[in-house]
């Protein structure tokens, strides 16, 4: 079924000039993910593992190779079309959650909607509501935990609807009860049919997964 | 959008607090300036016109500098004959020609110096502002004086009080007190002329002629015939007016370039804010655009900042100069000789509409690049910055 297929990348390869140097930290990646599929993608520091996640959110562009997103190209997009994109197609966590520290979680969470002026106040409660925080709405990041911090992070991932979430180490930053959460979490948005790519080097986060994707050296190791 | 930027504004309190500051001085001084301006020669306008008096026949020498001085009661070294009234009152489109002689009176002994004014009955309605105190009358005889009132409160005089002036071995009944006025009227000694010309040893001599005109519109003629007389010269209020918004006019661009300059450098400490705002947040900006923030989004976001940070302090300038202002004209009025008895320093709606123009210029001005720096940044360049 080839309409099942949500993200595909064909050879991707990214070179970035260090100095004189070039670094290929991906070089040639091709592989199919399925629509609902829960992937991790592993390999030691330095694998290109948060390179590829950042192609796949189309915050940066690919040297060369081509991804396909729900069958639709994203090379040679402009930048308000990769905007769209990001804003649309993709839902991204950060590995340092990446909240805005004069913004209360809620005002965080519906930041997304600000700039795609879709009106989500509803959804955002509930969105509020399934990562257990609505009690602290009206807080600041300073005044959460990290795990709290990230649970906001994954929800403004999701505000928008996106087809795919991408998270980078999400559990990373966060002690072994607090990651279990996220993992729950993560399991009960796949049941609900959402693809999620996780970048981790927890190995229980990744089993958890159905697949998993090895780098190493910028290559997929099949 | 707009909550955001004014939260981004309150991160870095004394940084906005100084360019808000700065902000407020250059667009208060803008405020006090361009209200001034206008005050100023609405209400001048309106004190000449009130005057009753259209010209004025002064000595041949500098007419401007001459006028003013006898408008605001000080003397000339030079005088006109007498007869100089007889010919302007021959000239048929004169209403009223009422001749002056005025004359200092040093009073070592009291550490001042006096000004006698010599008048006839004829300047009484060329000062329809005088007003007399209870008991007064026009002078009945050679040695009465009218005074002003703060030559009354100096001299501690009232209405039928007699005294004697040494300086001139005269003596003097107080036939009547002026009520304030807010002229220099106010401080002076007025005279019967001939009084005057025989006190001042000027006998047959005036110092000026104050003239209306039956018609005001034929000035131009008028003037141009009286300009014939000899050894005097007409000076209209027009040019009296002009001439002094003139040089109030370049004072003005003097101040005005001033306050363009303290515009000029705040506005770069906004830009120097906004610059320096985009490098600290290059890691946010570069959140927002990966949560799907357009270029132009970031880019107005910026500006937003910038436009509101001069607007709010613009609001403050506006606010200040309200405040003071007061205090600004009367600076002003200390330095400047003829100066409308009224206020003068008034904001109007259209100056602080003026005011909030500069300020959102001067903001976008000071936006427009540091937002477009910020707009350039990718997603993925801006999450690495750190
Ligand atoms: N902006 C950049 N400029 C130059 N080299 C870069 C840049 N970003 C990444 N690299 C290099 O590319 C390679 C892959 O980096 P990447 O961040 O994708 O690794 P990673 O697998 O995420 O590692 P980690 O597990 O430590 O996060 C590394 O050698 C890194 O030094
Ligand atoms: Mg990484």
């Amino acid at each position: 079924m080839a309409d099942s297929i949500l993200v595909s990348a064909q050879g991707l390869t990214k070179v970035y000039n260090r100095g004189t140097e070039e670094v290929r930290a991906l070089d040639g990646v091709t592989f199919d993910l399925q629509r609902g599929e829960f992937t991790a993608v592993v390999g030691v520091s330095g694998a290109g593992k948060t390179t590829l996640l950042h192609l796949l959110g189309c915050m940066d562009t690919p040297t060369s190779g081509e991804l396909l997103i729900d069958g639709q190209s994203t090379r040679g997009l402009s930048d308000s079309a990769l905007t769209r994109m990001r804003r649309e197609q993709v839902g991204f966590v950060f590995q340092h959650f990446g909240l805005l520290p004069t913004l209360t979680v809620m005002e965080n969470l519906t930041l997304p909607t600000l700039f795609s002026k879709k009106e989500a106040k509803a959804y955002a409660n509930e969105l509020l509501e399934r990562v257990g925080l609505t009690h602290r709405r009206n807080h600041l990041p300073n005044q959460l935990s990290g795990g709290e911090m990230q649970r906001v992070a994954i929800a403004r991932a999701l505000i928008n609807r996106p087809q795919v979430l991408l998270a980078d180490e999400p559990t990373g930053n966060l002690d072994s009860a607090n990651g279990e959460a996220i993992l729950q979490l993560f399991h009960q948005l796949h049941r609900d049919g959402l693809t999620i790519i996780v970048v981790t080097h927890n190995p229980i986060l990744a089993n958890a997964t159905q697949r998993q994707l090895v780098l190493h050296d910028g290559r997929l190791v099949p | 959008m707009l909550i955001l930027a004014l939260k981004n504004l309150t991160r870095r309190r004394l940084r906005t607090a100084l360019t808000l500051f700065g902000i407020a001085i250059s667009v208060g001084v803008l405020a006090c300036l361009l209200a001034f301006g206008k005050g100023y020669e609405a209400g001048l306008g309106r004190e000449l016109n009130n005057m009753g008096i259209q010209m004025m026949l002064v000595p041949l020498g500098c007419p401007y500098d001459a006028a003013a001085r006898v408008l605001k009661g000080k003397t000339l070294d030079v005088s006109l004959p007498a007869e100089s009234v007889k010919t302007v009152r021959r000239e048929v489109g004169v209403e009223i020609a009422a001749p002056m002689l005025m004359a200092t009176l040093p009073r070592p002994s009291e550490g001042r110096t006096d000004l006698w004014v010599g008048v006839e009955e004829s300047i009484r309605p060329l000062k329809p502002w005088w007003k007399m105190k209870e008991g007064s009358r026009w002078f009945p005889d050679e040695n009465s004086v009218i005074l002003g009132a703060e030559a009354a409160n100096v001299e501690l005089r009232q209405v039928g009080d007699t005294f004697f002036s040494p300086e001139t071995g005269r003596k003097f009944t107080v036939c009547g007190v002026l009520e304030r006025s807010g002229t220099s009227d106010d401080s002076q000694f007025f005279v019967p002329l001939a009084t005057a010309q025989a006190m001042f040893r000027q006998p047959d001599r005036i110092t000026a002629v104050a003239i209306r005109l039956k018609d005001p519109t034929l000035i131009g003629d008028v003037s141009k015939r009286l300009q014939e007389v000899r050894g005097a010269q007409v000076v209209t209020m027009a040019e009296m007016m002009g001439t002094f918004l003139n040089l109030i006019g370049s004072v003005r661009t003097l101040v005005l370039a001033i306050a363009i300059v303290a515009l000029c450098i705040s506005g770069l400490s906004v830009f120097n804010t906004m610059l320096s705002a985009v490098l600290e947040r290059t890691r946010e900006l570069g959140v927002l655009r990966a949560v799907g923030a357009s270029r132009s989004q970031v880019f107005s976001l910026l500006t937003v900042e910038a436009v509101l940070l001069t607007t709010l302090g613009s609001a403050i300038g506006v606010i200040l100069a309200l405040l003071f202002g007061h205090f600004v004209e009367l600076i002003v009025r200390f330095f400047v000789q003829i100066a409308p008895s009224e206020a003068f320093l008034i904001l109007s709606r259209e100056v602080i509409q003026d005011c909030f123009m500069v300020g959102i210029v001067v903001g976008l001005g000071a936006g427009l690049y540091p937002a477009w720096q910020a707009s350039r940044l990718q997603p993925v360049d801006a999450i690495r910055a750190d």
